[in-house]
């Protein structure tokens, strides 16, 4: 009896210990528990192997001249001639167009539900949506729109590492790794096989429907741009550590 | 051997229980900050108002339910220590008028959202991820909002959209700000991105 009554609070108090271990732990030196989590690593997107930044930061540079002198003038008279609904039937038909890619990449990826999707979509979009400009898979079930997949995100999902950050001249951030899908892209996508380019007697046409698609995808790339140049306090740091953390949620995903 | 007799596992059951509830309602607190937020840039009663004063009100609405520091000082990090007290107190203004600016302009133009708040996942002691998506302008767009329970009660810490953690990236620019630059140096940045995209006071959003 002596020895129970003995044990109960020496458990109680073994209990109340063990929570203020814990609470301990948590503790860095003197700092109280919300300073240390102030102070923890972040972990997503906080790495970027950045070896070429000197290099990377001048095209930065040279990009946001070309965007903001160049590309953004075009596309703002772009928007301001074409109707919202013609703009976004532009979008949505180049989208459509890039139906081979998101097909290839879905299945190189063993992602049979997804490749299943994408052509449940390009064949009611491409048939009832007028060749692409309307939507109308939106409203069928089990054809919503889903992720698009890309070549850089295959290469991504057999392991293969995402090697240096690069910022490519008029194209933006990437890396090695996505920089190799953008040719795997290419080579997949009916309107711009690079190589063809040279000698096809149709590089004009080529040409022409690379720079509408470009144009036409542009508007939302340019806000999403402005936007981040307007909120950041190294617009370079703020793309780069974005890019990384998109990319590799998308690989995850 | 008594001792851990049924009235502890009751206590303790209780105590679970208090847990996962004082948690749900922070998914309705949430949602209602989300709620009084719009409300204040959409609501048919506040036309009148001009973009700066809108912006005024949502960081009433957005102050009178979370403590906005807390967001920026884990995007601070280790930095914080390279700043002297005065630096600090303008750094936290400063961020909080740039990150409130970047909101408004974001919805700048467009139709009001659409939110709708998930699943509630507990990711570690004292921390919750509440998931929503938000459908802008007929796209739909994934948040996750990661609250942490301080000392001033739960708290936001991180806003992840599509995959791009908010405090991660700030983190990694002012680290990258603090290889080169001082704490004077950066409140001189973030007066003249404030300066340089003034909002302009007859924008109706």
């Amino acid at each position: 009896m002596k020895t129970q009554k003995f044990k109960r609070p020496l458990a109680w108090a073994s209990l109340i210990g063990l929570l203020s271990v814990t609470n301990l732990t948590a503790q860095d030196g003197n700092l109280t528990e919300d300073e240390a989590f102030f102070y923890e690593e972040v972990d997503e997107g906080a790495d970027v192997y950045d070896p070429f930044e000197s290099v990377n930061r001048f095209t930065f540079e040279f990009n946001d001249f070309v965007f903001s002198n160049t590309i953004q003038p075009l596309v703002d008279a772009y928007t301001a001639i074409t109707p919202d609904p013609l703009e976004e039937g532009a979008s949505n038909f180049f989208h459509n167009l890039r139906y081979p890619v998101r097909l290839a990449s879905n299945l190189l990826q063993c992602r049979f539900k997804g490749a299943w999707v994408e052509t449940g979509r390009f064949a009611i979009n491409s048939t009832v949506g007028f060749v692409g400009i309307l939507t109308p898979a939106d409203d069928y079930e089990g054809f919503a729109p889903i992720k698009s997949e890309d070549v850089g995100q295959v290469f991504g999902a057999w392991g293969i590492g995402e090697g240096p950050y690069l910022v490519l001249p008029f194209l933006g951030p990437s890396n090695l790794r996505d920089l190799a899908g953008f040719f795997g892209d290419r080579s997949l996508n009916p309107l711009k096989e690079p190589l063809s380019m040279i000698d096809d007697w149709e590089w004009e046409w080529q040409l022409a429907t690379s720079g509408t698609g470009y144009i036409a995808r542009s508007p939302q790339i340019i806000e999403r741009y402005k936007q981040l140049k307007g909120s950041s306090i190294d617009p370079y740091s703020s793309l780069r550590s974005g890019y990384a953390q998109y990319r590799r949620g998308a690989v995850a995903e | 051997m008594k001792f851990f007799s049924y009235k502890t596992f009751l206590v303790l059951g209780l105590l679970l229980v208090a847990s996962v509830s004082a948690q749900e309602a922070q998914k309705e607190k949430l949602q209602r900050m989300i709620d009084a937020a719009l409300d204040v840039i959409y609501s048919d009663t506040h036309t009148t108002l001009s973009a700066n004063e809108k912006q005024a009100q949502v960081r009433e609405k957005l102050e009178s339910s979370y403590d906005l520091d807390v967001m920026i000082r884990y995007a601070i990090g280790k930095n914080w220590r390279r700043m002297n007290e005065r630096e600090q107190i303008e750094v936290l203004e400063l961020v909080k008028q740039l990150v409130l600016k970047a909101y408004m302009i974001g919805l700048d133009g467009k139709d009001r959202p659409s939110i709708t708040l998930g699943e509630l996942t507990q990711i570690g002691r004292a921390r919750i991820e509440i998931e929503s998506t938000m459908v802008l302008d007929a796209k739909t767009y994934y948040i996750l909002y990661r609250l942490r329970q301080m000392d001033s009660g739960w708290q936001i810490y991180d806003i992840v959209a599509e995959n791009v953690s908010v405090s991660s990236n700030y983190r990694g620019q002012i680290d990258d700000h603090f290889r080169k630059g001082s704490g004077a140096d950066l409140i001189a940045r973030l007066k003249n991105l404030l300066a340089e995209d003034e909002i302009n006071e007859d924008t109706k959003i």
